[in-house]
């Protein structure tokens, strides 16, 4: 299954004449890139038959900053802080990204330490995300209140990541060779308690917003993603784990300390709004479990297994290193010659890009407010589209 | 009993790629009768507002802190990022050595080291640590990479100014050389070998080069302040 | 029973004055034409600082009820509590600058905002506060609210069409669709009301229901009209879940969305000064309006009830009725275009007509609750 995108200039022809006097003209409306749903600046071209969304592009790159160019400039402990800027969401995963194909292609070997603070960070981490792809979601429908509730807890993530790392938003905290600081001693006792905040939390946003008629019939049957076209156009993470594909690469090449822990992957059955809705916060859940489960078992060593200043070597070839964020597979080629201190070439594959075009193929047809509650349950994070 | 049973999900086994992954099939909405929809749906609609009902009558749920009122009670974690220092010890010598590990670490060139010849030791010691406040993004890499465990992240985070050039700070308190020289020193040398250094003393645009038409910015009482007294530990005060 | 207490406050009335605002101006032209003149320039200030005084305090509420229904605070900065803050707005609001787009139909974009807030003004003047304050009392009150209400939708129209953008346009469509589907709705459920008390005139309502409120005496159609008219008004003064005309996340502002400064806040202000007339209109029609709260047989519990004067009595529940209105807005999401059709057509209708059919019966058999003295 393949789905012809449009380019701009075909796009932008006026639009068909209408038929008869009865029927009706379609038109284009520019949604963004100032526009309270492209969640920072993303520029959708929509043509629109009264209420009827007929054809969505989107046109992508108001937020590119080159960032794969400035890596070919920088070392590759530097990198890092870049991939915080990103999918600012899953900083932590992005910075685990670089580190992880850094560290491959270095062959670094990390200590088991290590792996468990970065899986219950990432963990943590991807529960942050998703609160706040919940909490904008139920802005997107219109209710205000999620938006609040959802930030609430996103903060009091967010302050035991300030704790250990000093920093909640871009972290640059998982470095190649290990992380930036050691935890906290409060910092087990202080995520068991969050945990038992967080689960009673979770159910409450099934009170709020999941048990709501309105928000069933929001998104109940609208978009439905078949997982073909899904695969055929690179979708990962919960955009196609909705529509019933257990891709998760926490599962299926299990890195950090993932293979430690039982956790399930979440899946939908039919592919539409509310399984890709569901999803999440079913993930959620089951983010919470992997991080208890993890909590107790955190043994002794260093925290990092290279002094922080000492450069990296990394011999000359291609390497690329994948993982799980919370938005789907993020992965990183780097080209290196084996000379410099950073390397000659680094391409970022990132979920949101694909995740993106999907909406092309699955809004037609749907009415204005349904473009809005796909792109809404797509979560996508505009600065990594762009990057 | 809701439209969906938020409990149910459905535990199975799938394989993909030759890997069994457990997988929790998420629950969907069930079919209804018309007046089973109509009644399920009020059902749902009371108690999302009962929910927030309970928060509106429970004030003690109030996540708001109230900035600035609260500046005297605000809590930093030990770790909190923010502005960056140059670490005095108990003599007031700085440690920093003009090795220049932090200028190559800095992803974004914010860091402009500037060393001169000592007047007194002879040897290449600091003369000017210039820190761009405006292009840094508080990644630590500076902190990290110092041998000699000389800059730290300050908690002091309130940056505003009218002029960005006011965000180009001098961190260095006086040119000269780090406390481990100093202790090298008799008083007399000491004194010789320092020469003050204000805030903003730096060359000051764009890491030490000047910019043509700027001219530089000079505030009322910050010059003979910053030579009288040491600007404030807590980072600079504009 | 409880005659004591309200024939107590309608005699104290009768002894000072029951009659209307218009009645007195028109009374006054017999002796001179300058005291009617006025009499009317009296009510048209009065009521116009009431309605600005009032908007401010509904928004003010709104912005302190939202705040504590989200964990937040809501304004604090401006006055003790922030109580000063929408003054502060409607200063910023006034000293903007008043954008008109380039290609819009200039005449009517100005004219928009002032249809919208007039039709929600002429509504204010047939609403009895307490037996002593009413502007006017038509008899035909309640088809009059209907018609003026529905004008306000012109406003909207108006200047979502004029604006000359496409999501104002759309905004504009939405609303009027909107509007004409849940008007029916709600006319129906007054139209229950207008049954049993036998007359269109809003005091003549509030008087009948000395004896119970509508919403409790109507036999059980009282509840489900209430529920009703609730839904559907909050359809139609564009309030979550069914604000779509503004569907901010999705037309960005919706009919409003050119607009700025004055007359921006000219529709902001209608909206809550319609939220303010569906309070009345629903506290008139099915709580007793100035009437106060009694329970047979319990005299004491009655004239402790009957010492809160009627006005309070009145505000009281107005604000009772707009409180949950804004409960509505601060716990659901909105609706679609096609799903809040669905809601009126296939739910509302048909109940609000078996509901009146039920009414009609219970009218003609006589047999409602507290079967009148």
């Amino acid at each position: 299954m393949a789905v012809k995108v449009k380019t701009l200039e075909e796009l932008l022809k006026p639009p068909a004449e209408a038929a008869s006097a009865l029927s009706t003209q379609e038109y284009y409306v520019n949604m963004g890139p100032q526009h309270p749903i492209s969640h920072g600046s993303l520029r959708f071209v929509v043509r629109l038959d009264g209420e009827t969304a007929k054809e969505v592009m989107p046109v992508p790159g108001y937020v590119h900053r080159g960032i794969e160019k400035m890596c070919e400039h920088l070392s590759y402990r530097q990198m890092v802080h870049l991939s915080d800027r990103m999918d600012y969401f899953s900083a932590l995963m992005g910075n685990w990204a670089v580190s992880k194909t850094v560290e491959h292609a270095a062959g670094i070997e990390l200590n088991d330490r290590i792996e468990i603070i970065r899986t219950i960070m990432a963990e943590l981490q991807r529960v942050q995300s998703h609160v706040l792809w919940w909490a904008v979601l139920g802005m997107d429908m219109g209710a205000a209140t999620a938006f609040l509730y959802g930030f609430r807890e996103r903060e009091i993530i967010g302050e035991i990541f300030e704790e250990t790392i000093g920093a909640r938003l871009t972290m640059n905290y998982i470095q190649p060779g290990g992380v930036m600081y050691d935890i906290q001693p409060g910092f087990v006792a202080k995520v068991k308690k969050l945990i038992s905040y967080l689960r009673p939390v979770i159910d409450e946003y099934d009170t709020l917003l999941s048990g709501n008629v309105i928000l069933q019939e929001r998104l109940r049957n609208v978009g439905v993603l078949d997982p073909k076209l899904a695969l055929s156009m690179g979708c990962t993470g919960p955009v196609l784990r909705a529509s019933g594909v257990p891709l998760d690469l926490r599962k299926v090449q299990p890195y950090g300390a993932y293979a430690k822990a039982d956790f399930n992957v979440a899946v939908g059955s039919k592919g539409d709004s509310w399984d890709r809705y569901y999803v999440r916060v079913q993930e959620m859940r089951e983010s919470l479990r992997i991080v208890e489960q993890l909590l107790d078992g955190i043994p002794e060593g260093p925290h990092m297994v290279m002094k922080p200043a000492v450069r990296i070597k990394v011999p000359e070839g291609m390497f690329y290193g994948q993982l799980e964020t919370s938005r789907g597979i993020l992965g990183l080629t780097l080209v290196s010659d084996g000379k410099g201190a950073g390397p000659i070439r680094a391409h970022f594959r990132s979920p949101n890009y694909n995740n993106l075009w999907v909406i092309s193929a699955l809004a037609p047809g749907w009415r204005v407010a349904d473009t809005i509650a796909i792109l809404s349950s797509l979560d996508l994070v505009i600065p990594e589209i762009d990057r | 009993m809701g439209a969906v049973d938020f409990s149910k999900v459905r535990l199975e086994q799938r394989t993909l790629a030759g890997v069994k992954i457990p997988v929790a099939v998420v629950p969907r909405i069930k079919k209804q009768s018309y007046l089973e929809k109509i009644l399920i749906a009020l059902k749902g609609l009371m108690k999302g507002m009962r929910l927030t009902f309970g928060y509106l009558i429970h004030p003690s749920r109030i996540v708001t802190q109230q900035y600035p009122e609260n500046r005297a009670t605000l809590k930093f974690p030990e770790r909190y990022r923010a502005n960056l220092k140059l670490i005095y010890d108990e003599n007031g010598y700085h440690l920093c050595g003009g090795c220049k590990m932090c200028e190559k670490a800095c992803p974004n060139a914010s860091i402009k080291v500037l060393n001169r010849k000592g007047p007194v030791t002879g040897k290449l010691e600091l003369d000017r640590y210039i820190w761009r406040m405006d292009s840094c993004t508080f990644c630590n890499l500076c902190v990290m990479a110092c041998p000699s465990d000389a800059l730290q992240m300050t908690h002091q985070f309130e940056n505003a100014v009218y002029d960005r050039r006011l965000l180009i700070y001098n961190l260095n308190r006086y040119a000269g050389p780090p406390a481990e020289a100093m202790a090298k020193l008799d008083e007399e040398a000491r004194k010789q070998a320092m020469e003050p250094r204000d805030v903003y003393g730096g060359p000051v645009p764009l890491n030490g080069e000047p910019l043509p038409n700027i001219p530089p910015i000079v505030i009322a009482g910050e010059e003979k302040a910053a030579s009288e007294t040491p600007p404030s530990t807590e980072g600079p005060a504009a | 029973m409880h005659e004591s207490v309200v024939t107590t406050w309608m005699m104290t009335a009768g002894a000072w004055q029951a009659k209307t605002w218009a009645e007195l101006a028109s009374d006054a032209l017999s002796q001179n034409i300058w005291l009617t003149v006025a009499y009317i320039a009296g009510g048209l200030i009065g009521s116009m600082t009431a309605v600005t005084i009032l908007g401010l305090a509904l928004i003010y509420a709104e912005r302190k009820i939202a705040g504590h229904f989200q964990c937040r605070l809501g304004p604090m900065r401006v006055g003790p509590h922030g109580i000063f803050q929408t003054l502060a707005d409607v200063v910023k609001l006034l000293m903007k600058e008043d954008i008109i787009p380039d290609r819009a139909d200039k005449a009517m974009h100005l004219l928009a905002p002032f249809l919208a807030m007039g039709a929600t003004m002429l509504v204010i003047a047939v609403i009895p506060y307490s037996p002593l304050l009413q502007l006017v009392d038509l008899n035909i009150g309640v088809l009059y609210v209907t018609a003026i209400s529905g004008f306000g939708v012109m406003g909207i129209l108006l200047g979502g069409w004029s604006s000359n953008n496409k999501w104002s346009l759309l905004g504009a469509m939405r609303s009027g669709a909107q509007i004409i589907s849940y008007e029916v709705s709600a006319t129906l459920a007054l139209m229950v009301v207008v049954l049993f008390a036998g007359t269109l005139s809003l005091r003549g309502i509030v008087e009948s229901q000395m004896d119970g409120w509508w919403i409790w005496r109507a036999h059980g159609v009282g509840i489900v009209a209430f529920i009703i008219y609730l839904i559907a008004s909050t359809a139609e003064i564009n309030r979550t879940p069914f604000d779509i005309p503004e569907g901010e996340s999705e037309l960005t502002g919706g009919f409003h969305t050119e607009y700025s400064g004055m007359r921006f806040s000219f529709f902001f202000l209608a909206e809550f000064l319609n939220m303010f007339v569906v309070g009345a209109m629903a506290a008139t029609l099915f709580l007793g309006g100035w009437m106060p709260f009694h329970l047979g047989g319990w005299e004491g519990f009655n004239n402790v009830m009957g010492l809160i004067p009627p006005i309070v009595w009145f505000y009281g529940k107005v604000f009772f009725i707009i409180f949950v209105i804004m409960w509505f807005r601060w716990t659901f999401p909105r609706l679609r275009v096609d799903q809040l059709m669905r809601l009126e057509w296939k739910v509302l209708l048909p109940i609000g007509f078996v509901n009146l059919l039920a009414a009609s019966v219970l009218v003609l058999t006589n047999l409602y609750f507290f079967p009148g003295n």
